[in-house]
């Protein structure tokens, strides 16, 4: 079985440096790490290939090459194949963007299901997979907790999502886009120490606009159909503010507040 | 038929090139009284534009936008359901093709924010996710939404030629209808779609005990506080209930139902209590129109202190603890 996970790297939310002129996150500078729910992801492919030695890994990501490091950790964890789709041409790219060149790879890609995460905490836009699934013309569901592990070679898969009324179970025919949360119990393991310096570079090939054949103006800035226009920190109104501790008078103070306006 | 499609296709052409803006608003059935947030959103979009609302209803309560909506589009079909992607993206491109709608929008709901990437992709054009703010400003409409975990708000332009999409969550856009429409029915028939292969073998429902957006009083648990237990107590004394930041909801500590928040719920309590709650721009979009808040954090420089009325500098439970004791000393008096 090929199982195919198309993930991204995003900056650390806490800690990341954005250019304010181009409205775009300065990913070379920035603390990357794969994003949590795309982890979940790759854990649950893991475990299939644990069951089954001869499930094959691939991971698909669009990024810079200066990611390369944290693909090889990816692949130091048993994924046996990972594809960089990098090009400066690229650079600057919408979600539409991003899912048409995903897709241009994907649609001459050998896989009989794709895995990706429903949420990035960087931009947290959830576009990507749906408008794979789009492109290539499967059925996807998001949100999933739980995959059905004995059923999953087969071709309708089960899978559990929850929301916040209730947990649905589907049968959904494969190949198909699913899209996992990190409330999901699939890990990524860490590299083992024996691992850690294990040469993986030949297992990662980076796909260039040269493969994909998109036009200048189809990618990037050019081709995007949205446009960041401003980009700023959001402040909000402050109040006039009283302090306190939380002390016998302070929490008078915050007593006599509930009391002033009717709480107890 | 020829005949009739041109007249169609002319006329609707003739309705776009006019000032009638057509506005497409796709509702859910288990989300129809959200949807009527989307009116507000058409009604910010295009101001005093002369706008032609059209709501989407399949298999739904077609009267749950009627007196509201100009235009009610009506599609019954069993086969066709609310999780079906392929589907429900091929009816609204489908109805797209024949009206032309100048915008659509959706709500933010789970199936919602996949339908809308589908649809936007099948037609090519530009979706913004989770929209607060629609601005007119010098280079056009600007749809501002956060990113990066809430931390930067961004103006964004769609360019290209539309029609212009985003999605919006409920609780964000209030509309007040000014006076009562008389809604047209209009009973799709004969659309050609496709039906995706996913099918339901079973649905468990959970018990919510209460809707955070209704409550009056609300005490809010954050990443300074390790026992959302204690927090009962309080909100019992303030007839309130207990809500959560999205730390507290990751660590499962209690049911994503009660997180406050932008991936969250937006609450307008009159009394909002932050209990060891950072504040992030995140969070801070989760509350709307609160008249009361009372924070307390061992960081007063924490960006929830310079919203809130009184600020206690000290440790969460501590505080409740001795607020409980002080409201029941209050009590006995």
């Amino acid at each position: 079985m090929n199982i195919l996970c198309v993930v991204k790297f995003v900056p650390d939310v806490d800690n990341f440096s954005y250019n304010y002129e181009t409205h775009t996150i300065i990913r070379e500078n920035s603390d990357m790490r794969i994003n949590p729910d795309d982890a979940c992801a790759i854990g649950f492919a893991l475990k299939m290939k644990k069951r089954d030695p001869q499930t094959c890994i691939e991971v698909v990501t669009m990024a810079p090459s200066s990611i390369t490091p944290l693909l090889e950790d990816i692949l130091r964890v048993g994924v046996d194949k990972a594809t960089l789709i990098a090009d400066p041409l690229f650079a600057g790219s919408d979600t539409y963007v991003t899912s048409s060149i995903l897709s241009r790879y994907l649609s001459g890609a050998k896989y009989d299901v794709i895995l990706t995460g429903s949420h990035a905490i960087d931009g947290d836009t959830s576009h990507v997979p749906s408008q794979i699934a789009q492109c290539l013309d499967l059925d996807h569901l998001a949100r999933i907790q739980v995959i059905d592990e004995e059923r999953f070679a087969t071709s309708l898969a089960r899978v559990e999502v929850e929301d916040e009324n209730s947990i649905t179970t589907y049968e959904i025919a494969m190949p198909s886009v699913l899209s996992l949360t990190r409330e999901a119990a699939y890990r990524l393991p860490y590299v083992r120490y024996k691992n850690l310096e294990l040469d993986v570079s030949d297992r990662i090939t980076q796909v260039s606009n040269s493969e994909l054949g998109f036009s200048p103006e189809e990618v990037g800035f050019l081709g995007s159909r949205t446009k960041v226009i401003r980009t700023y920190a959001k402040v909000y109104e402050t109040r006039d503010t009283i302090l306190v501790g939380p002390d016998d008078s302070g929490i008078d103070v915050v007593y006599d507040f509930l009391k002033r306006n009717e709480f107890v | 038929m020829i005949a009739v499609l041109m007249w169609y296709m002319i006329f609707s052409k003739g309705m776009n090139s006019s000032d009638m803006k057509k506005i497409l608003l796709y509702t859910e059935i288990d989300y129809a009284q959200d949807a009527i947030s989307l009116m507000e959103v058409a009604r910010q979009l295009y101001k005093d534009e002369k706008t032609q609302t059209y709501a989407l209803v399949i298999n739904g309560n077609k009267t749950c936008l009627q007196g509201v909506c100009d235009v009610i589009l009506h599609l019954v079909d069993d086969r066709l359901h609310p999780f079906d992607q392929k589907g429900i993206c091929d009816v609204v491109s489908e109805l797209h093709g024949s009206y032309h709608f100048d915008a659509i929008l959706f709500l933010a709901t789970p199936m919602g924010r996949c339908i809308a990437p589908a649809v936007a992709m099948k037609l090519e054009t530009g979706l913004v996710a989770d929209v607060t703010r629609i601005a007119h400003g010098s280079e056009g409409l600007e749809l501002v939404r956060p990113a990066y975990s809430g931390k930067i708000m961004a103006g964004i332009r769609i360019t290209g030629d539309g029609p212009v999409m985003m999605s919006v969550r409920g609780g964000i856009f209030t509309y007040t209808p000014s006076q009562v429409v008389e809604s047209k029915l209009i009973t799709l028939e004969g659309l050609s779609y496709r039906y995706g292969s996913i099918t339901v073998k079973d649905k468990k429902a959970k018990t919510i005990p209460y809707d955070i957006r209704e409550s009056d009083v609300l005490i809010s648990g954050g990443a300074g506080v390790d026992d959302m237990k204690e927090l009962e107590v309080l909100a019992t004394l303030l007839k309130g209930d207990v809500s959560a930041s999205r730390s507290v909801v990751d660590k499962g500590m209690v049911s994503r139902a009660l997180q406050v928040g932008q991936s969250g719920k937006t609450v307008s309590p009159t009394l909002y209590i932050a209990l060891g709650i950072h504040g992030a721009l995140q969070h801070v979009e989760g509350l709307k129109d609160v008249s009361y808040i009372i924070s307390v954090n061992t960081n007063r420089n924490a960006p929830i202190c310079s919203i809130s009325d009184i600020v206690v500098e000290g440790d969460a439970l501590t505080f409740v603890q001795r607020l409980v004791k002080r409201i029941e000393k209050g009590q006995q008096l």
